[in-house]
């Protein structure tokens, strides 16, 4: 009864669409016996509409808002702000000149300038997937409820159906050139259908995912996870030897898609999938193809990162206020809206702010079209990418946690003394998620400059009176300034082995440090950790530490360190652990025969120490 | 009724304070007259047994030293030098409490290495064996393990700086009062002159009222001598203004408990204050005030 009254509903939806009149085309399209036929019909639509000018597409933000009853137009680059209130059971499309939306039974296109209505039609409730535009014509794709296939209508802009076409195959979003639509299909076929008669003038199969057909730069582009560029090299689409353009494969928070599929509508309100997306401008070239200005885009909640075109590599990262819901690249930067309604352009190459517009409230979706607008100017905060992602890292946002532990290691890479300071903020930092402080820490012990910001963190202890709840992160600074062999941070680890608020690898990697940097004036310190703990260590980590120290003993007093170490080595209450390793460091270090000493590493560290 | 966690460990920490103050409040041992016990005095091979690398005997000895208290003073350098050389944890615990018994400021140094120790247990013995072994060490050992991670250790490095009556570590204090170390206010009520005792006395509302009237009842119960009868009837107004149930109760303590030879005045603002809050919400008015004149009567 119940699959009766869908049927119903979807036979009367198809009924309202043609309610008035058209041209209407029940053909063999789409068919899946088709024979490849080697890029011959392709080709002959290439020879026919490829020197045909695609004209750019509207420059435009659309902002879904109130209770997804409202649409707000923001023309970039000049033009006023309009409202239009509808309400929507998609996400809007802008295509060519047009932004075409559904809801309420219906679907419209507006003047992507003014929001003023050109058409509307009914559709029995289904939803939009994708539209293309040539100026002239629109054609809009649906898809038929209960998920059976979906619907092609082309409406000219004077209002009449020029087209519509059924099928039980899965469509994605069309694109138009010279009263042609080129529709995406099953994921991986492109038919070209002729609106002046409905049929299937050509078909292009592509081997990669492929959903979406729309024009940019002045080229047709069809894809999903990467473009394949509508040119003379479509004939060869099927040897995979179309001109072809991918992001570069890399680690990125969140997974992010180049582009939701074009054959599931958009929801009319932003989800987890728009905040995290990646964005890229493919342009035409000679060669074929590239990423404009060498760089793609991607965003994480409130982050949007820039790489380069080659490698992938991270360029920059801009920290904002609120999240991300929607955006495009566009050539000089990338262009993105967030849910609080503001508008910003972001400079290619610094990432820096080139200017900011506002929707005028906040949104529960937004969609950009950039195309003929080139970004342009001077970035008002581009700062060098150290500092950025300081900023980045340092966020106090749990939902960014993913995105800051990719950061870090990118920050662990620069040899820049900033990022050294960040890692130790960072690992300060009481408010820092404990997955991001395990990578920070990482990270610390690995630096090898940014000594001064690692002793004025050592210079700070627990302290519950002064509210100092986390000791700064002792064991990764210590393996850092043993490793530099930083002697002057003698005093600052030795301060710490005597710290119970500290932790214990901490300690032990403070001791191992000391073992290499202590001088003399570390000496009572040593002795007193030396005897607290030789026989009094609940763990190997603290033990561990009792025989650095004791090696350190050895090192910077001959004679005197030697008796102590010897004693504790032979005493049955130290420790096994530190015993037995005392027992084979006194005998790794025989004792010097009077007036034939070798110069110890000890001395070694004194003469350093005096120096 | 709604529980309030610091409260609980309010009560928790004030108990143990009070047993420390009682403790400290006991008179200096003098001359032994003629019906106290004798002092034991510390057996002739205590020190040879401390230095004979034996645990078994060098517990023995530790037992002897700490059986004759004070009188062990002549050991203390050789339990000293056992702690700096280092020793098993029983014998470390042990050596600690021995030092505290004997109540030698020579101690203070090696003790104040333990109050850092990592184990907490020796922490808090070496804190609380500090406040009987004084001394400059002391105070600054006590005022340092005021930031200590535990809150034991905290709260009796507390009560030992005013069992110390290290009067340079009421702002200390203070700013452990306000991080919620409960046993502060008792020691700063050991330890405050004119100012600090009424800036304590302000701290009535904001901080829980057992916790301040810990310290207001150190600070009435002081000698004018020490604590004049103009600041005591000022803090006496102070709760009295509170005019709440608990402020009745702990008023008429105080009542009870003034001795019959002090102040006149202050007993009658004390007397005033009962009557002035006893019809406050949560007062047990149905009693009369044990033991008091009653200004009223």
């Amino acid at each position: 009864m119940k699959r009766a009254r869908m049927l119903g509903a979807a036979l009367a939806a198809t009924a309202a669409l043609v309610a008035c009149g058209g041209g209407q085309t029940k053909l063999d399209l789409f068919s899946t016996n088709w024979t490849d036929d080697g890029g011959v019909s392709i080709g002959h639509v290439w020879q026919r509409v490829g020197s045909a000018p695609i004209a750019p597409s509207a420059d435009v933000v659309i902002g879904v808002a109130g209770h997804t009853d409202k649409l707000i137009g923001l023309p970039l680059g000049g033009g006023s702000k309009w409202t239009f209130a509808h309400p929507l059971d998609a996400r809007p499309a802008v295509a060519g000149s047009v932004v075409v939306a559904s809801g309420g039974g219906e679907v419209l296109a507006l003047d992507a300038k003014t929001g003023s209505v050109l058409w509307r039609r009914p559709t029995g409730g289904l939803p939009l997937l994708g539209a293309g535009d040539d100026g002239t014509v629109t054609v809009v794709t649906f898809r038929r409820a209960g998920n059976t296939g979906s619907v092609l209508l082309a409406v000219g802009h004077d209002g009449q159906v020029v087209r519509q076409i059924e099928t039980d195959k899965p469509l994605g979003a069309p694109a138009v050139l010279a009263g042609l639509a080129f529709v995406p299909w099953a994921g991986q076929y492109v038919s070209v259908i002729d609106l002046a008669n409905g049929d299937e003038t050509a078909r292009v199969t592509l081997r990669q995912q492929t959903s979406r057909a729309w024009t940019e730069g002045g080229s047709l582009w069809f894809g999903q996870v990467g473009f394949v560029r509508f040119d003379d090299r479509i004939r060869q689409a099927s040897q995979n030897k179309a001109t072809a353009l991918s992001v570069p494969m890399r680690e990125l928070p969140g997974t992010p898609k180049l582009m939701p599929s074009g054959s599931a509508p958009l929801p009319a309100v932003a989800n987890a999938e728009d905040k995290t997306r990646i964005y890229a401008r493919p342009e035409g070239t000679d060669a074929g193809a590239a990423l404009a200005d060498g760089r793609w885009y991607a965003t994480y909640f409130r982050l949007a990162m820039g790489f380069g075109a080659g490698k992938g590599k991270l360029a920059w990262v801009h920290s904002h206020g609120a999240d991300f819901l929607g955006g495009d690249a566009a050539a000089g930067g990338v262009v993105l809206c967030d849910e609080q309604g503001k508008v910003t352009e972001l400079d290619a190459k610094t990432g820096g702010v080139l200017s900011e517009a506002d929707l005028g409230e906040p949104v529960e979706a937004c969609v950009v079209n950039v195309d003929g607008e080139h970004l342009h100017g001077t970035p008002a905060d581009a700062k060098p990418l150290a500092d950025q992602l300081a900023s980045a890292v340092l966020a106090d946002d749990p939902q960014l946690v993913e995105a800051q532990k990719l950061l870090l290691r990118e920050l662990s890479s620069l040899e820049d003394e900033t990022a050294t300071k960040t890692l130790v903020d960072l690992a300060s930092d009481p408010r820092t998620s404990p997955d991001l402080l395990v990578v920070a820490r990482k990270a610390l012990a690995a630096r090898r400059n940014g000594a001064s910001y690692m002793e004025a963190a050592l210079e700070r202890h627990y302290d519950y009176l002064h509210d100092v709840l986390r000791p700064p992160p002792v064991g990764p600074i210590a393996q850092a300034l043993g490793a530099m062999k930083e002697r002057g941070a003698a005093s600052l680890l030795a301060a710490h082995l005597l710290d119970p608020a500290d932790t214990d690898d901490d300690v032990k990697d403070a001791a191992a440090a000391l073992a290499v940097v202590a001088g003399p004036d570390q000496l009572p310190t040593l002795r007193q950790f030396f005897a607290m703990y030789r026989a009094t260590a609940a763990d190997d980590d603290i033990a561990a530490a009792v025989v650095s120290v004791g090696q350190a003993l050895l090192a910077l007093e001959d004679e005197t360190g030697r008796a102590v170490v010897a004693a504790a080595a032979k005493d049955p209450a130290t420790v096994d652990y530190a015993r037995e390793r005392l027992e084979a460091l006194l005998a790794s270090q025989p004792a010097p025969s009077p007036g034939n000493a070798s110069e110890s590493g000890a001395k070694k560290n004194d003469k350093k120490n005096r120096k | 009724m709604r529980v309030r966690p610091f409260a609980a460990l309010l009560g928790a920490a004030l108990a143990l304070a009070a047993v420390e103050r009682s403790a400290a409040a006991r008179p200096p041992r003098a001359a032994p007259a003629a019906d106290a016990p004798r002092a034991i005095p510390l057996p002739a091979d205590a020190i040879k047994r401390l230095q004979s690398g034996d645990p078994a005997q060098v517990k023995s000895a530790l037992d002897d030293v700490r059986t004759s208290a004070r009188a062990g003073a002549p050991a203390v350098p050789a339990v000293v030098k056992l702690l700096q050389q280092g020793m098993s944890l029983p014998l470390t615990q042990a050596a600690i409490d021995t030092l505290g018994d004997t109540e030698n400021e020579g101690a203070s140094e090696a003790l104040a290495w333990y109050a850092r120790h990592r184990n907490g247990g020796l922490r808090r013995a070496a804190v609380q064996a500090l406040a009987r072994t004084r001394g400059p060490a002391a105070v600054r050992a006590l005022r340092l393990a005021l930031s200590d991670p535990d809150p034991g250790v905290r709260g009796l490095a507390a009560t030992g700086l005013g069992n110390m009556k290290a009067k340079d570590a009421v702002g200390d204090l203070f700013v452990a009062l306000d991080h919620k170390i409960a046993e502060a206010a008792a020691s700063i009520g050991q330890l405050c002159a004119g100012n600090e005792c009424d800036r304590l006395a302000g701290k009535l509302g904001s901080v829980p009222f057992d916790v301040v009237t810990s310290g207001l009842d150190e600070v009435l119960f002081r000698p004018a001598s020490d604590v004049s009868d103009d600041l005591k009837v000022k803090i006496v107004g102070r709760v009295r203004e509170l005019g709440t149930g608990e402020a009745n109760r702990f008023l008429r303590e105080v009542q009870t408990k003034w001795p019959k030879t002090w102040s006149q005045r202050v007993k009658q603002a004390i007397d005033q204050a009962v009557l002035a809050t006893s019809g406050s919400p949560g007062s047990s008015t149905a009693e009369p005030p044990p033991g008091g004149a009653g200004g009223g009567r």
